[in-house]
């Protein structure tokens, strides 16, 4: 055991000048990127604007007309971490590092659900189950109306 | 609501939104959805986890930690120590341990120019060991909720005048040597205090509302039932039971050091919640809140994680 703590520690003294290294590169302008805004949603001050931004409702949004979603592109979007992210929650086809709270979704096209259904589900979970882990993607504009579409039609195409 | 010629509508509206504020436990706070209350009794510190993760029985003492080494190599279970065998690093090489000396020498250095400094750190006397256990508490004088970063930043100020914000090196080295100097005592947080059960209460509404694009709390990722336990991608959450402890702690990944409000920030991040500034009032609270479900375990800083 002692051992192995030695080595631990002789490896993270290797990380320090890493990390440093790693700062400084930072630092470098084009790689300076503003931190994002969610001051339109809720946050926890007690002072500024945000924190007395209420939740948005849950909203059953009918889907209008066909689907017409790009699964190619819904591909891209649901393993986005900074998109859709479902990775983060579910198993989906050929995804590495998958969640493992929400379903496993390798076989959700054939689940018979229907398009209509699938997507009032992405779009606000909340709907169908008030307490859901699952982001309100289409109420809380995490995703646009088309992407949401790419998004299930990738779902969709899940046999 | 005396106004006669307002049209029913709106009046029906006013009313419902009275209705909506009055079934709120702050009455001026705004609708929030809320993640199910896990009802953890502060008066069991971290012996709280009996019963809700139920892990602490892996990381209660380090020969528990010993014993369950093995879990570290298994990736489905590897969350259950809490990563307090992390802790069980206490050797010198520890990259933690520079971040000791370098805020010796800036304590040191400050009460060199003004020894009120260090009395004003350690309450009066120049003495500071075993001292940092006891925050957050609630200091009369001032009037408020102070943490071991909030002293130092206040002892700077009114002392020597100078700016030492929370959440920047200068005051988080000082705080790591500060809490080093406790290292091994029992958090005891005063749940005996007014004021300090009522930051935890407040810390307690922030750890269940619902925040941010994401809509998720806190309590989303580190209650049972919730992710905790499961893999989000590349993380495994884990209890908040016993986090406290070991921070301000060294990241190893990004060789950088972090409080334990900039770590709430980084869960802000993730949750795409607007994060607030190390320091915040809310995020003090957040912080009582969290160190009382850290009281009875030791102090274990310096760390690295
Ligand atoms: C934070 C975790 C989380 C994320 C991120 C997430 N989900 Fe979910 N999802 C869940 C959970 C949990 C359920 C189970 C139902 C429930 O609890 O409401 C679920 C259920 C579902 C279902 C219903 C499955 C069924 O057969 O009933 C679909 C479809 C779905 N998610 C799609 C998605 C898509 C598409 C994304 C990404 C755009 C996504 N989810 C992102 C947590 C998540
Ligand atoms: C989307 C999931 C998620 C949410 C929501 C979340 N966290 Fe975390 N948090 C994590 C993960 C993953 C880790 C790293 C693993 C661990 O130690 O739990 C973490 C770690 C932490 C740690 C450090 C634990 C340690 O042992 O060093 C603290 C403290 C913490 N979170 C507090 C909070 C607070 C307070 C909130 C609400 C403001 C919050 N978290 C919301 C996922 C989340």
């Amino acid at each position: 055991m002692k051992r192995t703590l030695r080595m631990l520690a002789a490896v993270l003294m290797g990380l320090t000048f890493a990390g440093t290294a790693g700062a400084q590169g930072a630092a470098a302008p084009q790689t300076q990127k503003a931190p994002p805004d969610y001051s339109a949603f809720p946050c926890l001050s007690y002072t500024q604007p945000c924190g007395k931004v209420a939740t948005r409702p849950p909203v059953s949004k009918a889907l209008d007309g066909p689907l017409n979603g790009n699964a190619e592109k819904g591909k891209q979007l649901a393993q986005a971490r900074n998109r859709g992210n479902c990775l983060a929650c579910h198993v989906i086809p050929g995804g590495s590092q998958p969640g493992t709270r929400g379903l496993d979704l390798s076989h959700f096209g054939s689940s018979g659900r229907s398009d209509a259904e699938a997507y009032a589900m992405v779009w606000d979970m909340r709907t169908i189950n008030p307490e859901t882990l699952m982001p309100p993607f289409g109420t809380n504009e995490i995703l646009n109306e088309q992407e949401l579409r790419d998004v299930v039609a990738y779902l969709l195409s899940f046999r | 609501m005396h106004d006669r010629k307002r049209t029913p509508a709106l009046t029906a509206m006013a009313l419902a939104l009275c209705a909506l504020a009055a079934g709120n436990v702050l009455g001026e706070q705004p609708y929030r959805e809320r993640y199910p209350d896990a009802k953890i009794d502060p008066a069991k510190g971290v012996e709280g986890d009996v019963g809700f993760s139920d892990t602490i029985q892996y990381w209660r003492t380090e020969a528990d930690l010993e014993r369950n080494a093995g879990l570290a190599d298994k990736p489905a279970e590897q969350w259950k120590l809490n990563w307090k065998h992390m802790d069980l690093d206490r050797i010198d090489l520890h990259p933690g341990h520079l971040a000791v000396d370098e805020g010796a020498a800036l304590v040191k250095k400050l009460a060199a120019r003004d020894p009120a400094f260090l009395t004003c750190l350690g309450e009066g006397s120049a003495e500071i060991k075993g001292k940092a256990a006891a925050y957050p508490k609630f200091d009369v004088a001032l009037g408020r909720i102070l943490t071991v970063e909030g002293r130092i930043e206040q002892c700077a100020k009114s002392v020597l005048g100078e700016d030492l914000p929370q959440g920047k090196p200068p005051n988080t080295k000082i705080s790591v040597y500060f809490k080093s100097l406790s290292a091994g005592v029992p958090t005891k947080v005063d749940i005996g205090n007014t004021k300090v059960m009522e930051a935890y209460r407040r810390g307690e509404q922030s750890f269940y509302v619902r925040t941010g694009q994401l809509n998720m709390a806190c309590a989303s990722c580190h209650v049972p039932g919730s992710i905790m336990g499961h893999k989000l991608r590349g993380e495994t959450p884990t209890t908040p039971f016993g986090d406290t402890a070991h921070y301000p702690t060294y990241r190893t990944p990004v060789g950088a050091l972090e409080s334990l409000q900039e770590r709430f920030a980084r869960c802000h991040n993730q949750m795409r919640t607007q994060p607030l500034k190390p320091g915040d009032p809310a995020y003090t609270d957040l912080e009582v809140f969290m160190t009382v479900l850290t009281n009875g375990y030791p102090i274990s800083v310096p760390s690295a994680r």
